[in-house]
């Protein structure tokens, strides 16, 4: 079943053509992959989604609910919701408060502290709740920031590059945390740099480039797709798996 | 617990500090008008504390409401009591027409902003001379004392409405500061493009504190129009004493705490006594600029406020377990 259908999305800043009619839709309980080169519009996309950015152009729809133009905490009520790629914590609270203010959306007080202590001990920070979120390292406020979208109770979650810094053993659980959302019957879109990672992950990779749709396909496909080579990797991938 | 207790001592000690002051004096005048601004700035920290949205136009609302009750006694004789749930409503309004275009403003600019809103209405109430009475300020009309008629004979009575004033104004900003409402506005204050891709509804709920907010600051200007008796335009919508002077309260006391308003008010609303004591006779000039010379002193001292001399009275978002 098709939950998230984007339709035609194009969104222009000044000058630049940051995405231009860019369409695909997902199936539920997808893990879904979105690459490209900097600059290739994943965070724009991204923030067009949840609505922080309104499109010039274009239509999503949330379980068939159209949601452009909708603001970002109406789309979050909705079931979607996005990590920040820099990192957007609210650094004077504590690691149970940042997440504890996401719970807020479905519960009240008392229960969203609950379920935010349940989103911590997902992401293995159960143990750092009291510490204050802008003395955390990079690596462990990113494990927040998914925490803390995870306590909106997402039906579609936008991960962007969650795993930057990572050491391999720490992508491997956020690996495993990914499937294990999944399974929960969330639909994930990440992005992510590390190829290694995405292509273990995703069942399936949209390629943009310059803001358009280059590629969509399983991992095999997109590694073996020679415009995304061209584009993207410049060598093959195989020197990559 | 620890906060519990020194709350208590502290109320304690405001309650038995009316009584030991001469109850026509001086001082316990100075008293009164330091419960009244630790109040007002604690209705401002709701807005400037818990969503950092430091308002220099807070005159705006005091100023609507000791006009509204004043205005209401003069004309038909409603008690000032009945008078003050109009200067809420009243407020209310402004809060609601002010915020409306500058919610959207960050920092200096929405400092700049509400600073020319609370200037306007002291320019209008000057000019307004049907029923402000205009540049030569109004009169609150005797009543016989009684409490119906908001009207005592000595200043102790004042003195502990307004301690109530705080209390109530108090325990309402520590309410909220722990209520899901509290979280949202922390957030918002933190970033507010993450608090909405988390589902805050981040104009609403500016919207609801500044309401909020307003209303208080002008319940509490009819307080003050029953002290003072007689104000004019220039006193109670004034950017430096009121405005201003409420932002500094909560600054220097320590913004978004409960106890930083108070401890605020406390130091300078005596301070700014003494210095006009000591310094009016032999130059007068010198009491303000020794007073802005401590100030300067404090803010470098205690950037955070007074509140982080007692750590267990600072900042600890509600009910966090540590």
């Amino acid at each position: 079943m098709t939950i998230l259908d984007v339709r035609g999305i194009s969104k222009r800043f000044g000058g630049l053509q940051a995405l231009s009619d860019v369409t695909f839709s997902v199936g539920e309980g997808q893990i879904v992959g979105l690459i490209g080169p900097n600059g290739a519009g994943k965070t724009t996309f991204f923030s067009t989604l949840v609505g922080l950015i309104k499109p010039d152009r274009g239509s999503v729809a949330l379980e068939g609910r159209p949601i452009v133009g909708l603001k970002p905490h109406r789309v979050a009520a909705y079931g979607m919701t996005k990590t920040f790629q820099n990192v957007a914590l609210f650094g004077d609270s504590t690691v149970l408060d940042n997440v504890l203010t996401a719970g807020l959306l479905r519960h009240d007080v008392a229960a969203a502290r609950h379920e935010a202590r349940r989103c911590l001990d997902r992401v293995g920070l159960l143990a750092i709740a009291g510490k204050q979120a802008d003395t955390l390292s990079f690596p462990e406020r990113a494990r927040v920031e998914l925490a803390r979208a995870l306590c909106t109770g997402p039906k579609v979650l936008l991960l962007d590059e969650v795993m930057a810094a990572l050491n391999p053993v720490e992508m491997r659980e956020i690996m495993e945390l990914i499937r294990s959302l999944r399974d929960d019957g969330i639909t994930l879109l990440v992005v992510e740099h590390h190829m290694r990672a995405i292509m273990a992950v995703c069942d399936r990779i949209l390629v943009l480039n310059f803001g358009k749709l280059l590629a969509d396909g399983t991992p095999k496909e997109i590694a073996s797709h020679p415009e995304v080579i061209e584009a993207y990797l410049g060598q093959s991938m195989e020197k990559h798996r | 617990m620890t906060r519990w207790m020194i709350g208590l001592g502290a109320l304690a000690a405001a309650l038995l500090l009316p009584l030991s002051l001469d109850p026509q004096g001086y001082w316990i005048r100075v008293l009164t008008f330091t419960f009244l601004f630790a109040a007002m700035a604690q209705a401002w920290n709701i807005v400037g504390g818990l969503a950092n949205q430091t308002s220099l136009g807070h005159a705006a609302f005091f100023g609507i409401g000791a006009y509204t009750s004043t205005v209401l006694l003069i004309k038909f004789g409603i008690s000032p009591w009945i008078g003050m749930i109009a200067a809420a409503g009243l407020g209310a309004v402004a809060a609601f027409a002010i915020a409306i275009p500058t919610m959207r403003l960050q920092g200096h600019y929405f400092a700049l902003a509400t600073l020319a809103f609370g200037e306007v209405l002291r320019v209008v109430a000057n000019v307004w001379t049907s029923v402000t009475g205009g540049a030569s300020g109004i009169s609150v009309p005797f009543s016989p004392p009684s409490v119906a008629n908001y009207s005592f004979k000595l200043l102790r009575p004042h003195a502990y409405i307004a301690l109530a004033a705080l209390v109530i104004v108090t325990i309402i900003f520590e309410a909220i500061r722990r209520s899901a409402m509290g979280y949202r506005l922390r957030a918002i204050k933190e970033n507010p493009a993450a608090a909405e891709v988390i589902g805050i509804d981040t104009t609403k709920v500016k919207l609801q504190a500044a309401i909020i907010s307003g209303m208080l600051m002008a319940m509490l200007g009819t307080l003050y129009a029953q002290v003072a008796v007689f104000f004019d335009p220039d006193t109670v919508f004034s950017a430096g004493s009121v405005s201003i002077r409420v932002a500094l309260i909560a600054i220097l006391g320590g913004i978004g705490t409960p106890a930083g308003p108070i401890l605020g008010a406390f130091f300078i609303i005596p301070l700014e006594e003494l210095m006009n004591d000591w310094f009016s006779a032999s130059a007068a000039g010198l009491s303000q600029l020794t007073f802005g010379l401590i100030l300067i002193v404090v803010i470098l001292w205690r950037p955070r406020g007074f509140v982080t001399l007692f750590k267990s009275l600072s900042a600890r978002p509600g009910g966090a377990p540590a």
